[in-house]
């Protein structure tokens, strides 16, 4: 059995390309989600107790966020730009389909920068209670921020309307590729499917109709049909429309024997006597301009003959009648929230969200426990008060949010991974027979089995998705033969997720040692655990160990990531756009020294960038140290 | 009137620029003024430089938000050009990115490692900040010559679709419009930058309430003087090289300046006419040059000034800024409503397409696939919807080539509508209510990082540093 690895599939230079940009923006911007917050919570308890200690606690934070927040900024115009240079059509679509919370993002963006660069130059001038405010609209500005882009890339991972092709059923999982699964649940405009021979597609493509319903297109109220159709003709036409193809050179106009399989001759040959309902179909998908530029003036009376409907139909782009089946679409859903009914977006969102805190936390808390380290007892009593009790503070907070992580967060997104994307679950879990996976390398895969078959589905004797019974094709066009490549995600995730999951629970136990640590003195029941555990005081190897559990938490969130990610392969929107379809044509960026050099760069750039926060973070603390 | 996608995106892109280009000045003004700071031991200097960095780390922050906030509303208003110009302008835009991410990180590296770093360490970030910041508009300047005139378009048709590329070569240097654009650009970037550092402490020496303040503002006032005039002067001469090389151009070249009695090619009719932009700038340039005439010399001499020599001067430096917008606003718009400005001229036949082969560089495979071409490039235009300037300048034209296809298709799709989706009643008010009260912070947070801090502040950031 051959399975795909990485590099099978198209434009590997672009995707690791994007891989530097996107790892590099994720990596940073994480602490513009966690360490405002972590700013507005010292602000609190500075606000309750009127300690200094926390103003400088909460100033120190603001601190660490305003030196990355320029940072994040500037590898998020670089991921923006790198999107619409590396991957043009995948831009447009998004531009044209799911522009809203792209478009509310910057206003997120906005709201970012004015109040977090607001908080940092007005310190000493605003009172302290309004300090709070502006630092709570500054860590919304960042959480509404990621919400928005978290929204798109949901909906690049599960789109809505998608129904997998997986499902646990009667204590047991049922595959549905033979049945055309999975399917995009469509609103196509009546006019359009006047034009197809809907029992052919029913019976041969397995599209299903699911209902009917109006929209209004281009000024026009139109009705529509709701249909469920097979992703491998979704993505057909898709990668028909970025080719420029014209109806004439897509599947539509395939025939057999003389006659064609999808088109439907007699419907195109009733429009040319309903110049109302043509007129409709032209003005959705577009074609009224191509007319016009015929020569004929269909506003003004003029009429076509049959053949001439034919002649305009076949001529018109595929790029335009599935920009009216798509537009309809998102209108049927809701323009302002299609993104947001993802069906993995709430998990996906709060899992983000609680990794940019987990990853704040614990690298704070490096940053303190690397204090406590150099300090040699000669220091004043404040600066000493000071350091813990921001230890002390960052170790719960990292506890609690590992835990959230953990147990909640992530557990919900690993639900809607394994319901909406049953061939990335399958790859997860690495259910291929062929295929060394780790708990079959640890003995444990029984067990393993039935734990991850309750989380995911409630049971465990449903059993995990078989890698194997997931066609490799399931995506390919048989009309056109595209996609050639296979159709299931690398295997290479399986490890990579199961290194994240084994780091996690690292993280997570460091994150309890540490919170029962920092809190003996509170907390009697922690001391006398710790006690039975031969743990006394403050363990110094315990603080060296923070530093390593700060890169640790960066890793296995950046592995999350990478799942997700790579694990969506071979699509770009799962269901409807391939990688291939979505990459740029420009010859320049497929050269492998282009891509080499910019990757280097930019690798260069944030090497150096890390070593002068460190300078800039570090050398303050040191001088502190020394002189308060 | 234009529609309501134009109108935010010239307001989004007039804030931005306008910082922008303070910003490539500051790039170079900063670092030479600490540099010579340092060496002289200067304490006026110094405290120039690290005043004007930091109004310079803040307003970059925000350039880049209403850069971004640009791109993206240009992505939700006109997803088919963003597409097209993703797989074209590869190479522009490339620079410009690979140049915003050393530009970003001299910026934090030269303002936070002000005094941890050595003096000539400090000043290689520094070379860094000014070198990036003259080739960040080299690549957007690029965008913008080919967006006059498509040189070194490099067109593909395949069974697998369009394959897109631009030969950089051609479209330096076949596009009479590139090098005055960038050259000019630059070159106003620094004049508008020197008009507003002076016309900022002309308002600090108008408020200040101590000698020594006083003191300190007029000899910086005194240093900006000097290159203002300077970059005055050759913007006209620069202004004036532009405007002959868009002659080529005629149909944005008559949108300016065909009303004000200057024309060329075959068809001088202004279809969109912009000579009252034009004249707003250059009331506005008179201002700066009022200043120059009436103030400057009175400042140079190291005479004390008046009360309304000073507030020319910082009439000057805001005149200077708005400058910077009203310029762009009468390059972009006097194309309008064509993204590229050189394709109602080559739709009416004005410039042929073995022109555009063998006078700029355009290359088309198979060279029969040229009307394709066109066609799908013909198809971006700014469609605003009926009612709209877009509309009327396209019935204008339609009137004026009756028998023209092309002009008729463009006028039956802009009857339609920008990306519909985009424009919804509930997003206009949106963006409305959230411009509205963004733009008041953002002017909040502006006064705060220009107000003067009080002393205990001072020291305390000092005592920081």
């Amino acid at each position: 059995m051959v399975y795909p690895a990485w590099s099978s599939y198209p434009v590997p230079g672009l995707r690791a390309l994007s891989f530097v940009g996107i790892a590099t923006h994720w990596t940073i911007l994480q602490y513009v989600l966690g360490l405002p917050f972590l700013t507005f919570l010292a602000l609190l308890l500075y606000l309750r107790s009127r300690d200094e200690v926390w103003m400088k606690i909460a100033r120190t934070l603001a601190k660490g966020f305003i030196v990355v927040f320029a940072v994040g900024a500037a590898t998020g115009t670089g991921s923006e730009f790198g999107l619409v240079l590396l991957w043009p059509n995948l831009t447009e679509a998004a531009g044209r389909y799911i522009y809203f919370p792209l478009y509310a993002e910057i206003f997120a963006f906005m709201m970012e920068v004015v109040f977090l660069y607001m908080l940092w130059y007005g310190w000493n001038r605003i009172n302290p209670k309004a300090l709070a405010v502006v630092a709570l609209l500054g860590f919304l500005g960042a959480w509404y921020s990621a919400s928005m882009i978290v929204s798109v890339n949901s909906f690049m991972v599960a789109p809505t309307g998608i129904v997998p092709a997986v499902k646990a059923e009667g204590g047991k999982l049922v595959y549905l590729y033979d049945e055309g699964y999975p399917k995009i649940t469509a609103a196509v405009p009546a006019p359009i499917v006047q034009l197809l021979n809907i029992t052919t597609l029913q019976k041969a493509a397995h599209m299903e109709i699911v209902g009917t319903g109006k929209v209004s297109l281009a000024g026009t109220e139109v009705p529509v049909v709701v249909v469920r159709l097979p992703v491998s003709v979704v993505q057909q036409l898709v990668r028909e429309a970025y080719e420029d193809k014209t109806i004439a050179e897509s599947i539509l106009a395939a025939k057999s024997g003389g006659k064609y399989i999808l088109l439907n001759t007699t419907g195109i040959a009733a429009l040319a006597s309903n110049p109302e309902q043509l007129k409709t179909l032209l003005r959705i998908t577009g074609a009224l301009p191509v007319v016009e530029g015929m020569g004929v003036r269909l506003e003004a009376g003029a009429k076509l003959t049959p053949d001439q409907v034919a002649q305009v139909l076949l001529q018109l782009p595929v790029k335009n009648m599935l920009d009216a089946i798509l537009l309809s679409t998102i209108k049927t859903v809701g323009v302002m929230t299609v993104t947001f009914h993802s069906p993995v977006y709430p998990a996906s969102i709060v899992h983000a969200i609680g990794a940019g805190l987990v990853v704040s936390g614990f690298t704070a808390l490096a940053g303190y426990a690397l204090r406590m380290l150099r300090m040699t007892g000669n220091e004043p009593e404040e600066y000493r008060r000071y350091v813990e009790t921001a230890f002390k503070f960052l170790a719960v907070f990292s506890a609690v949010m590992i835990a959230f992580q953990g147990f909640v967060s992530g557990h919900e997104m690993g639900v809607a991974v394994a319901h909406y994307n049953p061939e990335k679950f399958a790859t997860m879990e690495g259910t291929a027979e062929g295929f060394t996976n780790i708990p079959k390398l640890l003995h444990v895969e029984g067990l393993v089995e039935k734990m991850m078959s309750m989380v995911a589905y409630g049971d465990p004797n449903v059993g995990l998705p078989s890698y194997d019974e997931i066609p490799a094709h399931y995506c390919r066009c048989k009309l056109s033969g595209q996609p050639a490549f296979d159709c299931r995600p690398p295997l290479v995730i399986h490890y990579i997720y199961y290194t994240k999951i084994g780091l996690g629970i690292l993280l997570g136990l460091y994150g309890l040692l540490v919170a029962l640590v920092a809190m003996r003195d509170r907390w009697g029941w922690a001391d006398r655990l710790l006690r039975l555990a031969k743990i006394e005081g403050r363990p110094r190897w315990l603080l060296r160990l923070a530093i390593v559990f700060a890169v640790l938490a960066q890793m296995v969130s950046n592995m999350g990531w990478a799942v997700r990610e790579i694990g969506r392969k071979p699509w770009t929107i799962y269901g409807l756009m391939t990688v291939d379809v979505a990459a740029t044509t420009n010859s320049l960026a497929h050269l492998a020294s282009s891509v080499t050099l910019v990757a280097l760069y930019y690798v260069a750039i944030l090497a150096v960038l890390v070593y002068a926060v460190y300078r800039i973070l570090w050398l303050p603390g040191k001088r502190e140290a020394g002189h308060v | 009137m234009i529609g309501i996608a134009p109108a935010w995106l010239a307001f989004m892109f007039g804030w931005h620029i306008a910082m922008v280009n303070l910003g490539i000045g500051l790039a170079w003004l900063v670092p030479y003024l600490k540099n010579k700071a340092v060496k002289e031991n200067d304490r006026d200097l110094e405290r120039a430089a690290r005043s004007l960095m930091r109004f310079y780390a803040a307003t970059y922050g925000l350039a880049g938000v209403f850069g971004t906030a640009f791109t993206v509303f240009l992505l939700s208003y006109y997803p088919d050009f963003i597409g097209v110009a993703g797989h074209i302008a590869l190479i522009p835009f490339a620079i410009s990115i690979l140049m915003i991410a050393l530009h970003f990180f001299s910026i934090i590296a030269y303002w936070y490692g002000w005094d941890r770093w050595s003096h000539n360490t400090h000043n290689l970030i520094g070379l860094a900040l000014g070198v990036s910041a003259l080739l960040i508009p080299f690549g957007f300047r690029g965008v913008f010559a080919f967006l006059n005139i498509p040189a070194g378009l490099m067109v593909e048709a395949t069974p697998a679709g369009t394959r897109y590329g631009l030969d950089l070569g051609a479209a330096i240097f076949a596009n009479p419009t590139t090098l005055p654009l960038y050259v000019k650009s630059i070159a106003a970037a620094f004049t508008v930058t020197f008009f507003a550092v002076m016309g900022g402490y002309a308002y600090r020496y108008a408020v200040a309430r101590t000698e020594e303040d006083r003191r300190y503002a007029a000899r910086i006032m005194r240093i900006m003087a000097k290159p203002a005039v300077a970059g005055a002067v050759l913007m006209i001469v620069l202004g004036l090289w532009y405007a002959l090389s868009l002659q080529v151009v005629p149909y944005k070249f008559n949108n300016v300046f065909a009303s004000l009695g200057w024309r060329t090619g075959p068809d001088p009719t202004p279809y969109y006419n912009v000579a009252w932009l034009f004249v707003l700038k250059m009331l506005l340039f008179a201002v700066q040059l009022a200043a120059v005439a009436l103030a400057v010399p009175r400042l140079l001499r190291g005479e004390s000034l008046t009360e309304g020599q000073l507030k020319l001067i910082t009439l000057a430096g805001v005149a200077a800024v708005l400058t910077v917008p009203l310029g762009e606003y009468l390059n972009a718009f006097s194309q309008y409503p064509f993204f590229i400005a050189a394709w109602p001229d080559v739709l009416a036949g004005h410039v042929t397409p073995q022109q555009l082969v063998t006078q700029y560089g355009v290359k088309i495979t198979p060279p029969e696939a040229l009307p394709a071409v066109i066609e799908k490039v013909n198809s971006i235009v700014l469609v605003d919807g009926a009612g709209s300037s877009a509309v009327d300048v396209l019935q204008k034209l339609v009137q004026k080539y009756p028998d023209n296809n092309y002009f008729r298709a463009l006028l039956a799709e802009a009857q339609i509508s920008v990306n519909e989706i985009a424009v919804l009643p509930a997003v206009v008010y949106l963006t409305y209510a959230f411009v509205a009260f963004l733009t008041a912070s953002a002017v909040y947070l502006l006064y705060i990082v220009l107000s003067p801090r009080p002393q205990a502040t001072v020291a305390a950031v000092e005592a920081e540093h």
